[in-house]
């Protein structure tokens, strides 16, 4: 995939699909404040499947929340084809989560109290779609990552690569322009995480998404159009991977 | 449904990992429950005793008043009549003769003062001839003059009539042929004589003080009243039965506002459990709401799912409540449990009422009150960092 990675960002270069501009953030721990980076600048051409690596705690899933509109920067500018959050309010933000951006957390989150199916329809249900509606299109969607069998079954009763399917069906549920995947195979064995990466990489290419994926996996980086290397002071083009 | 309720109900019905929650729940909605039950009982206890004062009161008192508004008798009594008998629904209009004096029973020196009155047209029996004519005492009468059915009792006017030794107060004796028992603050005579008689003790001897009707709707008071006043014009008086008795109407509300406002305590204590409860399950689906944000949910979503789950914690211990308040009042009344002694109390058991408006007065405080324990939780759910949520929820 990296391979065509060049011809591709060239061809997407005119619209960019995040443009992140001077952002830092520090969180407030209880003794004092901890610093996470500051002064990052990121871009990423629309339809780029882009891996971003790094040492634990240099804040790769706080720049996915900000990127996503989860979290607000202290400083500095998040824009998503486009659009800058920061100039959206609190309504309108959410509405744009919900229509462009898809989340993938390395836990999952499912709601346990629901089926794999209900979970994949909350996303068409907050956006006021009938309850009918959305279990149908949940259940295509389901089908669609091999676990139309499962659809029934409460997403505590599935497996680890079960659940993380579940969880990208759900994130895929409004055909998002914007995938944000935080270690989405960081908490599976080596062939649950493959095939979750396998699938991922599938539903990329067939929806022509952007693709944000954090990961500690250099195999599975590899596979990417591009690699980001994150340090607390900045994200660059990885050097060192060969692909 | 909306998303919200759907969350909502399931949380409700916790899985076994969630028990302590689906404990705590089950604690609240009986805790309303109990509330509910309490207040519908104990508003349905003083509405069986007031409807009885009130149906009382309404037999008791005349339904309309007509009097002067400027001197002691009126000016014009047979427009007065004619204003009240051509009413629509009236069953008869009687003339008030009244005043006021004091009442001794025989061998007892002390005397009473007393407000006495004409009785209704066949409320007293026919006086024997050479008999003191017959009147009616008021409980308290008979018992200060020591006076019961059969025994006599001298009535003295305030009004003198001259005599050969200068004036003298007018007197006549009578014969007590009943003693009635009076509610307290109820408006009526504490004497109840002869039409004749009255007129000699207070010196009316044509027309009347006031003329008085009873309607066979006694509900229809207020409207009637309304038209004898636009008929008869400024120079007269007219009240209902319910302004006669306001004092008393007065104590009946003001008994049941109270009543109300203390067993509601035991609604508020139930909310701050629902409180709890909601607060608990915020702490708990933490991760759950940033993942909902992270979804496109909007704060007033996640604030929505809380409230319902009062709402529905609320309308749960409500029903529940009700179905035992009213069953409880029903059955209380229907097979007289609570029995009294008869000779303390009018009545021979506690009645029970249950007033449809009561009930709904009550249903909408208790859901009112749990939707309003959600307010707080739900603010905070909606305030919470989604980021915050998902990072340290692992």
């Amino acid at each position: 995939m990296s391979s065509s990675a060049g011809s591709r960002e060239e061809a997407a270069a005119a619209t960019l699909a995040v443009k992140a501009t001077g952002l830092s953030k520090t969180y407030m721990g209880e003794a004092a404040p901890v610093p996470v980076f500051r002064n990052l600048e990121f871009t990423l051409a629309e339809g780029v499947f882009a891996a971003v690596m790094g040492p634990s705690g240099v804040g790769k899933s706080t720049l996915l929340h900000l990127l996503g509109g989860i979290d607000r920067p202290d400083s500095g500018r998040v824009e998503i084809f486009g659009v800058s959050l920061e100039d959206l309010g609190p309504r309108e933000r959410a509405r744009f989560r919900n229509e462009r951006i898809g989340f993938v957390f390395q836990f999952h989150h499912l709601l346990p109290e629901f089926t794999a199916e209900e979970n994949v329809a909350f996303p068409h249900r907050i956006a006021g779609v009938s309850s009918r509606e959305a279990r149908e299109r949940a259940a295509a969607l389901l089908e669609r990552v091999g676990l139309a069998d499962r659809r029934l079954h409460m997403s505590r009763a599935l497996s680890g690569g079960e659940q993380q399917r579940v969880a990208i069906a759900r994130a895929l549920a409004r055909s998002p322009s914007l995938l944000l995947a935080d270690e989405p195979t960081g908490n599976l064995d080596a062939e649950s995480a493959r095939s979750v990466f396998d699938l991922l990489a599938e539903l990329h290419r067939e929806r022509g998404m952007t693709t944000v994926l954090v990961t500690h996996n250099p195999d599975l980086a590899k596979r990417c159009d591009k690699i980001f290397e994150m340090s607390r002071e900045a994200i660059l083009p990885a050097t060192g991977f060969s692909g | 449904m909306s998303f919200e309720t759907s969350i909502a109900l399931r949380y409700l019905v916790a899985s076994r990992r969630r028990a302590h929650v689906a404990l705590i729940s089950t604690i609240s909605m009986l805790g309303l429950a109990v509330g509910v039950a309490a207040l519908v009982i104990s508003l349905s206890l003083l509405s069986g005793f007031q409807d009885r004062i009130r149906a009382q009161m309404a037999q008791r008192t005349p339904h309309l008043r007509v009097s002067p508004t400027r001197g002691a008798v009126l000016p014009d009594p047979e427009r007065v009549h004619q204003a009240l008998s051509s009413l629509a629904g009236v069953a008869d209009v009687e003339p008030a003769i009244e005043g006021r004096g004091w009442a001794s029973g025989s061998g007892v020196e002390a005397t009473l003062p007393v407000r006495f009155r004409n009785a209704a047209a066949g409320e007293l029996p026919e006086a024997t001839e050479g008999d003191p004519p017959p009147a009616r005492v008021s409980a308290a009468v008979a018992t200060r003059t020591r006076s019961a059915a059969g025994d006599l009792l001298r009535l003295t006017s305030a009004r003198t009539r001259l005599s050969p030794v200068g004036p003298i107060p007018v007197a006549i004796v009578f014969r007590v042929a009943a003693v009635r028992r009076v509610a307290a603050l109820e408006k009526s005579p504490d004497v109840e004589v002869p039409e004749d008689a009255a007129r000699l003790l207070s010196g009316v001897s044509t027309g009347a003080r006031a003329f008085e009707a009873h309607l066979r709707d006694p509900n229809r008071a207020e409207t009637a009243a309304r038209g004898v006043a636009l008929v008869l014009g400024p120079d007269y008086r007219v009240e209902t039965w319910r302004q006669l008795n306001a004092p008393l109407s007065f104590a009946l509300r003001l008994e049941k506002s109270v009543i109300f406002a203390t067993v509601a305590l035991v609604i508020l204590v139930a909310a701050l459990n629902i409180v709890s409860n909601i607060a608990l399950t915020v702490v708990e689906k933490k991760r759950d709401l940033g993942v909902l944000t992270s979804l496109g949910a909007t704060p007033g979503s996640l604030a929505r799912i809380y409230l319902t789950l009062g709402a529905i914690i609320g309308a749960l211990g409500t029903g529940l409540g009700l179905i035992v308040g009213v069953s409880a009042s029903l059955l209380l009344d229907r097979y007289e449990v609570v029995r009294l002694p008869s000779d303390v109390y009018l009545l021979t058991h506690v009645p029970f009422a249950v007033h449809p408006r009561e009930v709904a007065l009550v249903a909408a405080f208790a859901l009112a009150t749990a939707v309003a324990a959600a307010v707080l939780p739900a603010r905070a759910a909606a305030r919470l960092a989604p980021g915050e949520a998902v990072r340290l929820s692992r």
